[in-house]
């Protein structure tokens, strides 16, 4: 039985593992903009896509110069993909000392391409501004569609947050102590409600007197 | 009958529920949508986080080296072997017919040949429906990606529902033999006979060849249907067909992603090429899948000695359920239940 045994297992792998891959990677810059009243007014985003997605996106777009767009031939691209976005909640996910908030339908959005670069501008409103002790938001794609990281430098922003406020932010794999890294006890102990892109989670948690 | 037989059964049995449930969570594991939320996976230790990481790195390996095959010729050598790489790793996630060809081979008495053939087969449609959508709608009509997304949508739909009907298909004609089996009637000496795949000319009175690719077949009603014999083995090849269309059709959304960028590289055809060699690998990924789908049956089917009624009948259980699981897989992925890979649509 022992053969048997190892064959079963290696197929378990095979069925099991790696069930989520992505195909898109997405470099996120973020900002948290606050009202004056210090409540959470919204989410503002620059998403960078990688340039095999990028160039997928630009297919069969006009554009005057070969190989340059501007923000009005990329206009009708943002429509679409804020409005595509929208399915999966725009991948962000925001909780107010411990209670969900919700997002309205985005606003400001538009493309740019620059360096063969193409970047998705979009500003997510709160749909009721909130003030929260602990803020904790989450960009991640709980399906592994998408592959999101935090930009290399100056990933998140308080725009206008009240006088000590504190941000901080996890990668995915970064490897720090108190990160909520993808170990081997994140796999095997996720529980019934646990999602697989949850482990890729970029965290940004901001702390406000 | 001694009981390391009965053990034996049992052990079998476990393998099936656990080989399937596998199969059964990587799909479902996937969804997007707001229905059922996608259950844990009970992942393995790092390997999970290993071969997700190669696989990015694979990925994100082809965009740069389609970059320096531009200027580099020997760069293309070093594309193939990354695309190839890519294929064998990719298969491991959702899509590719793991599921499908597995349950179809394990619902039928197929052999663990025929379980590779199909795969390379199917791997090479589905590189092939990948190249015809890029060439007819970027390259010759130079279509928006939205408008080729909106092909893929159709497509997928399609391989879907194809799925679903062939399902449906192995359903009835599966649950016939189960039913049988459950009456006892006696069906098993031609189990035992195709699991070796030596000519039979046992005379069943039914020369009739069923279910070639038809959803129905008013045949399957009757009390005698068909022998699973006359199901698997040679002459066969156009029902084979029908698995391999179901499969292949549906194309890799990496793989159209490939062939845009290497299109809009101006090296289309190392776009194609590494498409092809993708698909090698993810031949061999999914046939290695399907063959241990057909190993751990033959197991099964030794294990339970099949002149013994209740291995006969654990027998066509097995193969009903299969059948079942092929049905579900279809109708699943149609309302979108499971999502299996997603399209690039935004």
């Amino acid at each position: 039985m022992r053969p048997l045994a190892g064959l079963l297992l290696s197929l378990l792998l095979g069925a099991g593992a790696a069930q989520a891959h992505p195909h898109v990677w997405i470099t996120s810059v973020s900002e948290l903009v606050y009202a004056p009243d210090g409540t959470l007014t919204g989410v503002r985003h620059a998403w960078t896509f990688d340039e095999m997605f990028a160039s997928y996106a630009l297919q069969g777009l006009d554009s005057k110069k070969k190989g340059e767009y501007s923000r009005e031939e990329l206009a009708p691209l943002a429509e679409t993909n804020v409005e595509a976005l929208k399915e999966y909640a725009y991948f962000t996910f925001a909780r107010a000392d411990g209670s969900k908030q919700r997002f309205s339908e985005p606003v400001d959005y538009f493309l740019d391409y620059k360096d063969g670069q193409l970047t998705l501008h979009f500003t997510l409103p709160a749909k009721t501004p909130f003030k929260a002790k602990q803020l904790v938001l989450e960009i991640f794609d709980r399906s592994y569609f998408v592959d999101f990281k935090l930009a290399e430098k100056d990933p998140v922003k308080l725009v206008g947050a009240p006088e000590g406020c504190q941000m901080k932010f996890e990668r995915p794999r970064d490897g720090s102590a108190n990160a909520q890294t993808l170990n081997e006890q994140t796999f095997a102990s996720g529980g019934d409600n646990a999602n697989y892109g949850v482990m890729f989670a970029n965290k940004i948690t901001v702390d406000c007197p | 009958m001694p009981t390391s037989r009965w053990l034996a059964i049992g052990l079998a049995t476990v393998a099936f529920v656990l080989v399937f449930d596998g199969a059964w969570h990587a799909l479902l594991a996937q969804s997007p949508f707001g229905g059922p939320r996608p259950p844990a996976e009970p992942p393995v230790g790092g390997i999970v986080g290993w071969i997700l990481e190669r696989q990015s790195e694979f990925y994100r390996e082809i965009s740069a080296t389609i970059r320096s095959a531009k200027t580099d010729g020997s760069a293309v050598w070093t594309l193939l072997l990354i695309s190839f790489a890519y294929g064998i790793f990719h298969a491991a996630g959702p899509g590719h017919g793991k599921a499908v060809i597995s349950s179809y081979l394990v619902a039928n008495q197929e052999t663990a040949r025929r379980g590779i053939a199909l795969s390379f087969a199917s791997a090479l449609l589905q590189s092939l429906v990948a190249v015809l959508i890029v060439t007819i709608g970027a390259w010759l009509l130079n279509v928006t990606a939205r408008t080729m997304c909106s092909a893929e949508k159709t497509i997928e739909i399609a391989s879907y529902a194809l799925i679903a009907a062939f399902g449906a298909r192995l359903v009835w004609v599966k649950g016939g033999g189960f039913i049988r089996a459950l009456q006892g009637e006696r069906g098993e000496p031609a189990l035992a006979v195709a699991a070796h795949h030596h000519h039979h000319d046992h005379d069943h009175g039914h020369g009739h060849h069923h279910g070639d690719g038809h959803v129905h077949d008013e045949h399957c009603g009757h009390s005698h249907g068909p022998e699973p014999s006359e199901l698997a083995g040679p002459g066969g090849w156009r029902r084979g067909l029908a698995a391999i269309f179901t499969v292949g059709i549906r194309p890799c959304s990496g793989a159209i992603l490939v062939l845009v960028f290497a299109l809009a590289q101006g090296l289309f055809w190392a776009g194609i090429a590494a498409t092809f060699v993708m698909g090698l690998g993810t031949a061999i990924t999914v046939a290695t899948i399907a063959v241990l789908a057909v190993l751990a049956k033959d197991v099964a089917r030794r294990l339970s000695g099949a002149r013994d009624g209740g291995g006969a009948l654990f027998l066509r259980g097995i193969e009903f359920g299969a059948a079942g699981l092929v049905l579900l897989f279809g109708a699943g992925l149609l309302f979108g239940y499971i999502a299996a890979e997603r399209t690039t649509c935004f």
